[in-house]
């Protein structure tokens, strides 16, 4: 186990300077000279020269990524270049926000899109069945954005249940009064793919053999569902899960940027407006590694919920 | 007593549709009735699409709602209820206590994610009204008792932890353990190795015996049958043929359908020059056109050897983690010869490395050691370009008919496929020409060359497997449990049919198979093979007479012996 | 050689329908279906029709009164076009004189010029258009017409693209394996381990803005899931008996990869390649609304979406509606299509 948790480890390397490649090609490279970007309409030739020397995009690219590694490595990016805020700070501070948002979606969703799923998998084929589906391919039609435009105006303008938007110092505050719609706005939303896929996982199930070996031991139809199929089907949905976590880190950007929550969607956004590179990098890089160490988490996971699954 | 005289199980009037898409209905099984008598077995033999599995399922309920229907005037009588009036309630009573089935796929047929003895305490639990301890502890008796070694330890396996026979007895565990009046078995042992099918066939018949059950027996195989059945149900297309006891089914069938299967399977103790087909059944004078000449087989002295294969041996790499890795030995040190117009018979059970002997040297995978010589040259030590002109000399008809033609070319193309990669003829016209010949030497009607594999059955894509492996005229032809896949009746057509070609163009088969009896039939030299080892290499009438080891003897006495007379009870 | 045996053929004999007829017959069956693709092909003329100007040709043009009600809300007040005709046009040009720091300040005199031409030609501006109008008095029907050819034509091309990387890119790792399998697999790993939207944001955040962006942002970020399923098909596929008689009668391996597998995986990708162009309209319009998406002088429903949320404030719906629902229709009729081209193309037999 141990052994080979620090296999994966050793695995992650290359993958992780393809990572930290890929970002360094698009913003060093790609990216063009960020002095221009950050210098805006100044045109005189020594500003902008002083710009690249503070920046070091005039030292040669092979020491450019040193930097940048250097960077990765000391979990020092410097500082904003549009705030002067320094990087780490800013993820520090805007975390809270998106976690207190994204894991009650997270839960929520999974949750409630479960139950559904086994509900409308067990009545797989009758005109309910193809109700609730008809409804989700709908719903899921319909722009995000109109959903959110949509409900921001009738239940916080018109109808005000809950602020339009906004954010406290409060974490209290946060959860009572500004976190609930846009919650529950993107459990909603959420809610109509998670039910399409999860059910799909039961239906995959449910025409396995041993499903067959069940009822024929005379095992009632709940039973049946509840306990071998649901137990089987943990598997794809803990797959799922695992995909869908490293997202709460950068959590709904839209979210974020319409009920003004200052979480690291909305920053991140920000600065590709403000082409405020440190931060993008810093964001991307450091999101990659999470999501790397979540799905090693995931695989060990695997050991627990199928038995066929060796960590080798 | 009075119930002791009703028979256990009436099947009456049994109809069953199935709705297909586009709303056609296929009539599965059409008003059949059959009985299952208290204490015997009862065999439901037909090949494929005969209705057998589904009549089964419906006595148990257990077909798909969606899309089978039963007709209305159906009755299942079980100890003098109708199974399919009773409530859904009513028949998971049923399932499981009185009435327990066996399927053809023990690994699949059990949940991957619990351990056998939670599958064999939850029926327990759920209809003797037992403890979660108590169940357990009759969960692991059971075990021992279906001949689980180390029960107190295999109890907490997951299934895939255990091979394919001892999966198969946990399910047989699971059936056994309410004690139930009659258990289906739908055929148990198809997946599984001879010498493990011989196992399984004594388990039930003691488990028979001692919980005084019947048995509904589903099966193709007669050989199977009459060796364990005392009442026989044939049914072709949905609709029963015959049915009587055992012993008239064999000594005395009558309906031709009967006989033909009985004939059309090639038995260890003779080797017609033709087998018999269904078609000889059908006409009127039936059976009496069987010839019973018989063919001598075997090497000769004087055989030309065309191929000698050399201490061949194949190791797969199996990868463990970044560096590490292992090699598995899939065949050791393999040599043989073959002789033109012989064939060589490679029999052994799964995993024995046959396939691989074929794939390797045929150089489909790569080999690890040893030599094939054709020609006088070495096969695996050739470039791929000095290979390519010897590529068609040796040709391999697979076993899977369903997957061995590409979908999306029509028969057509797949015929002149090869005669255009090797330019074997001058021109367009003459492909055509050439193609057209050869479906009719396999037996196929012109019309098909415009086909697609999809169109036509599963004898039929065999034979142009067959007839594509023809367009290049080879010297050596591997067939790879080429006729494993199909029903008897198309089985012994196709053995026809290669047996023809042989005599015809002289050219030599490999011939590998799980199948005893027809590598029997068909082989002049047998080679059997385990654990990637040659066991023994001789002519076929030697091996199966007076097999030299051990292991060959094991095999062959795992052979169904048919029918063998009444049995002795 | 198939162009070679068709060319042969005699003349008398009948084709037999092949896998993609048989398809085509399942899906012709799907009601469902049929009035989904009737649809989507409905979208996908008016995006050729929009796009050679045959209709929607002058969105741009200021043809009605600001926020023209929509023609069945004829008989309501619109207090925002009142306000704004009551002075001329000119007088919405900022009056404090600006000519010094604005480099523009010459030309100034030049444009009213000309707008005070093109004005005395101008039609009086309808009070109400069939969909209404939105701040500047264009047309929003016309609008949404062109920001679905933006919208349609963006996800059409970006998930074309995807579809042809991943596709070709799956089945060169799926079939070699080996070193190639590895650093194919590598760069999927790369390219997987950065959270989706933080990948599109990266791409946008040092590429300028534009419409040929915005496609390549996407196609370059939406190839992994294609990718991994094409590879494992073609995994399955190679040790398939039929690629395995290829190789035995003696085919190379383009022409196994290409010719064998190919057209036997290719229903995988064309599902996908629906499943990807409603994925990437969606991303298109978010994007779009975020101002990381089409450039400012064209229309997309993103766009229009943008636009739509401060007018929803002062109680301005329609261009929203337009917008929103003409998507919806859309992403509904395409989704469902792809959910009946899949049951369709599913080949049961192998």
């Amino acid at each position: 186990m141990i052994a080979y948790i620090f296999k994966r480890i050793w695995q992650m390397i290359p993958t992780l300077a393809g990572v930290v490649l890929l970002i360094f090609f698009l913003f060093n490279w790609v990216g063009g000279d960020p002095a221009l970007v950050l210098a805006g309409k100044i045109t005189n030739p020594e500003q902008i020269a002083n710009i690249r020397r503070q920046l070091g995009v005039d030292e040669p690219y092979w020491y450019q990524l040193w930097v940048f590694v250097k960077q990765i490595v000391t979990f020092d990016f410097g500082r904003s270049w549009a705030t002067n805020e320094e990087v780490s700070h800013i993820f520090l501070t805007r975390l809270g926000p998106t976690l207190t948002i994204m894991l009650p979606v997270l839960v929520l969703e999974t949750v409630i899109g479960v139950i559904l799923a086994i509900g409308v998998a067990y009545v797989n084929g009758t005109v309910t069945d193809r109700m609730v589906m008809m409804i989700c391919t709908v719903a899921m039609s319909i722009s995000l954005l109109v959903y959110i435009i949509v409900a921001q105006y009738l239940f916080g303008f018109r109808l005000g249940w809950f602020p339009v938007q906004g954010w406290s110092e409060s974490y209290w505050r946060n959860v009572t009064t500004f976190a609930p719609l846009p919650i529950l706005l993107a459990v909603f939303v959420g809610l109509a793919p998670a039910l399409r896929l999860y059910r799909s996982f039961f239906l995959d199930e449910i025409n396995h053999d041993y499903v067959r070996t069940a009822r024929s031991k005379g095992l009632a139809e709940k039973i049946v569902m509840l306990k071998h199929v649901l137990r089987n089907a943990l598997i794809p949905i803990l797959t799922n899960i695992g995909i869908a976590l490293p997202g709460i880190f950068i959590g709904s950007f839209l979210m974020e940027t319409f009920f003004s929550i200052p979480g690291i969607g909305r920053e991140v956004l920000v600065a590709v407006n403000r082409s405020d590179f440190p931060v993008i990098k810093a964001a991307t890089v450091y999101l990659a590694m999470i999501t790397m160490f979540i799905n090693l988490l995931v695989d060990v996971m695997y050991k627990v919920v199928d038995p066929r699954v060796t960590l080798k | 007593m009075s119930d002791m005289d009703q028979p256990l199980l009436q099947v009456r009037n049994l109809g069953i549709d199935f709705r297909l898409e586009g709303g056609t209905v296929f009539e599965a099984v059409k008003n059949i009735s059959f009985e299952v008598p208290r204490n015997s077995t009862v065999a439901l033999v037909g090949e494929s699409g005969s209705g057998k599995s589904v009549s089964a399922m419906a006595v148990m309920r257990l077909l798909p709602r969606e899309s089978a229907i039963v007709s209305p005037a159906s009755e299942i009588l079980f100890e003098g209820t109708n199974l399919l009036k009773l409530s859904d309630e009513g028949i998971r009573g049923i399932r499981g206590k009185e009435i327990s089935v066996i399927f053809q796929e023990p690994m699949s047929s059990l949940n991957p994610v619990f351990t056998v003895g939670d599958q064999i305490a939850e029926i327990l639990s759920l209809h003797m009204d037992l403890s979660r301890k108590q169940a357990w502890r009759r969960a692991e008796e059971l075990m021992h008792e279906v001949g689980i070694p180390d029960s107190a330890l295999r109890i907490k396996s997951f299934p895939h932890e255990l091979s394919g026979g001892q999966q198969q007895r946990v399910m047989i565990a699971i059936a056994i353990a309410c004690n139930p009046k009659l258990l289906i078995a739908d055929e148990p042992t198809t997946a599984l190795d001879v010498t493990i099918q011989k196992q399984i066939l004594d388990l039930l018949a003691s488990l028979q015996e001692r919980y005084r059950m019947s048995v509904l027996f589903i099966t193709h195989d007669l050989a199977v049958v009459g060796e364990i059945a005392d009442h026989v149900v044939v049914m072709q297309h949905g609709e029963i043929k015959e049915q009587a006891t055992a012993r008239r089914i064999f000594e005395a069938p009558q309906h031709p359908y009967t006989q033909a299967l009985l004939s059309c399977r090639p038995n260890v103790d003779e080797r017609p020059m033709r087998l018999p087909v269904i078609a000889d059944f059908l006409g009127p004078d039936g059976a009496a056109r069987i010839k019973r000449e018989q063919r001598r087989r075997g090497y000769e002295g004087d055989d030309e050897i065309v191929l000698e294969v050399s201490h061949l041996s194949k190791h797969f790499r199996l990868k463990e983690g970044i560096f590490k890795s292992r090699d598995v030995a899939a065949v050791k040190d393999a040599s043989f010869k073959l002789a033109r117009g012989k064939t060589l018979g490679l029999v052994g059970e799964s995993g024995s490395g046959k396939t691989t002997v074929g794939l390797t040297l045929m150089r489909l995978h790569e080999s690890s050691g040893g030599e094939v010589l054709f020609d006088g040259v070495d096969l695996l030590k050739l470039s791929e370009q000095d290979f390519m002109k010897y590529k068609r000399r040796i040709q391999i008809v697979f076993q899977n008919p369903y997957a061995s033609l590409n979908p999306r070319f029509t028969v057509g193309q797949i015929l002149m496929e090869p005669m255009t990669i090797h330019k074997l003829a001058a021109g367009n016209r003459e492909c055509i020409d050439m193609a057209m010949a050869l479906l009719e030497r396999v037996g196929l009607p012109e019309e098909s060359f415009h086909k697609y594999p999809h169109e036509f059955s599963g004898g039929q894509r065999q034979r142009i497997a067959i007839a594509r492996c023809l367009t290049m005229k080879p010297d050596v032809l591997i067939c790879d449990e080429s006729v494993s896949a199909l029903d008897v009746s198309v089985q012994a057509q196709v053995l026809n049919l290669l047996q023809d070609l042989q005599d015809e163009y002289r050219m030599s088969y490999i011939f590998i198979s799980h199948d005893l009896a027809v590598v029997k039939y068909i082989s002049d030299q047998v080679m059997v093979m385990s654990d990637g080892d040659v066991i023994e290499v001789a002519n076929s009438d030697d091996i199966y007479l007076n097999p030299q080891q051990e292991y060959t003897r094991k095999l062959l006495g795992s052979i169904p012996k048919g029918w063998q007379g009444e049995k002795p009870n | 050689m198939s162009a070679v045996t068709t060319q042969a053929l005699p003349s008398r004999q009948r084709h037999s329908p092949g896998l993609w007829t048989l398809a085509w017959r399942r899906l012709k069956r799907d009601k469902v279906g049929m009035v989904c693709l009737a649809v989507v092909g409905f979208f996908l003329l008016l995006m050729i029709a929009s796009y050679l100007g045959i209709v929607a040709g002058n969105w741009s043009q200021e043809v009605g009164v600001s926020y023209a009600h929509p023609i069945f809300m004829a008989g309501e007040e619109n207090i925002e076009a009142a306000q704004m005709g009551s002075g001329s046009v000119a007088s919405n040009v900022p009056t404090a004189d600006l000519s010094d720091i604005d480099p523009l300040a010459p030309r100034y005199r030049e444009w009213e010029e000309r707008t005070a031409k093109i004005q005395v030609t101008e039609t009086p501006r309808a009070e109400t258009l069939l969909l209404g109008g939105d701040k500047w008095g264009r047309d929003v029907l016309q609008k949404a017409i062109k920001g679905a050819e933006t919208s349609i034509f963006v996800g059409l091309t970006a998930a074309l693209l995807a579809t042809i990387i991943g596709t070709f890119l799956g089945g060169l790792s799926g079939y070699l394996g080996g070193r190639v399998g590895d650093v194919l697999e590598w760069f999927y790993n790369v390219f997987t381990s950065i959270p989706y939207i933080l990948l599109i944001l990266s791409f946008a955040a040092v590429l300028r803005q534009g419409l040929d962006t915005i496609i390549f942002i996407l196609a370059c970020t939406g190839w992994t899931g294609i990718y991994r399923l094409v590879r494992s098909e073609y995994i399955k596929h190679a040790s398939r008996e039929y690629v395995k008689a290829a190789q035995a009668i003696g085919a190379t391996h383009t022409r196994r990869m290409f010719v064998h597998i190919l057209p036997n995986v290719s229903h995988v990708s064309l599902v996908q390649l629906s499943q990807h162009v409603v994925q990437f309209i969606k991303a298109e319009v978010i994007l779009s609304f975020l101002g990381l998406g089409v450039p400012v002088d064209s229309v997309s429903w993103g766009t229009m979406l943008a636009e739509a949320q401060t007018e929803l404030v002062i109680g301005k719906w329609w261009q929203l509606a337009a917008a929103g629902v003409s998507m919806a229709i859309l992403v509904t009729a395409f989704s469902m299509l792809t959910d009946s081209l899949r049951d369709a193309l599913d080949p049961k037999m192998k």
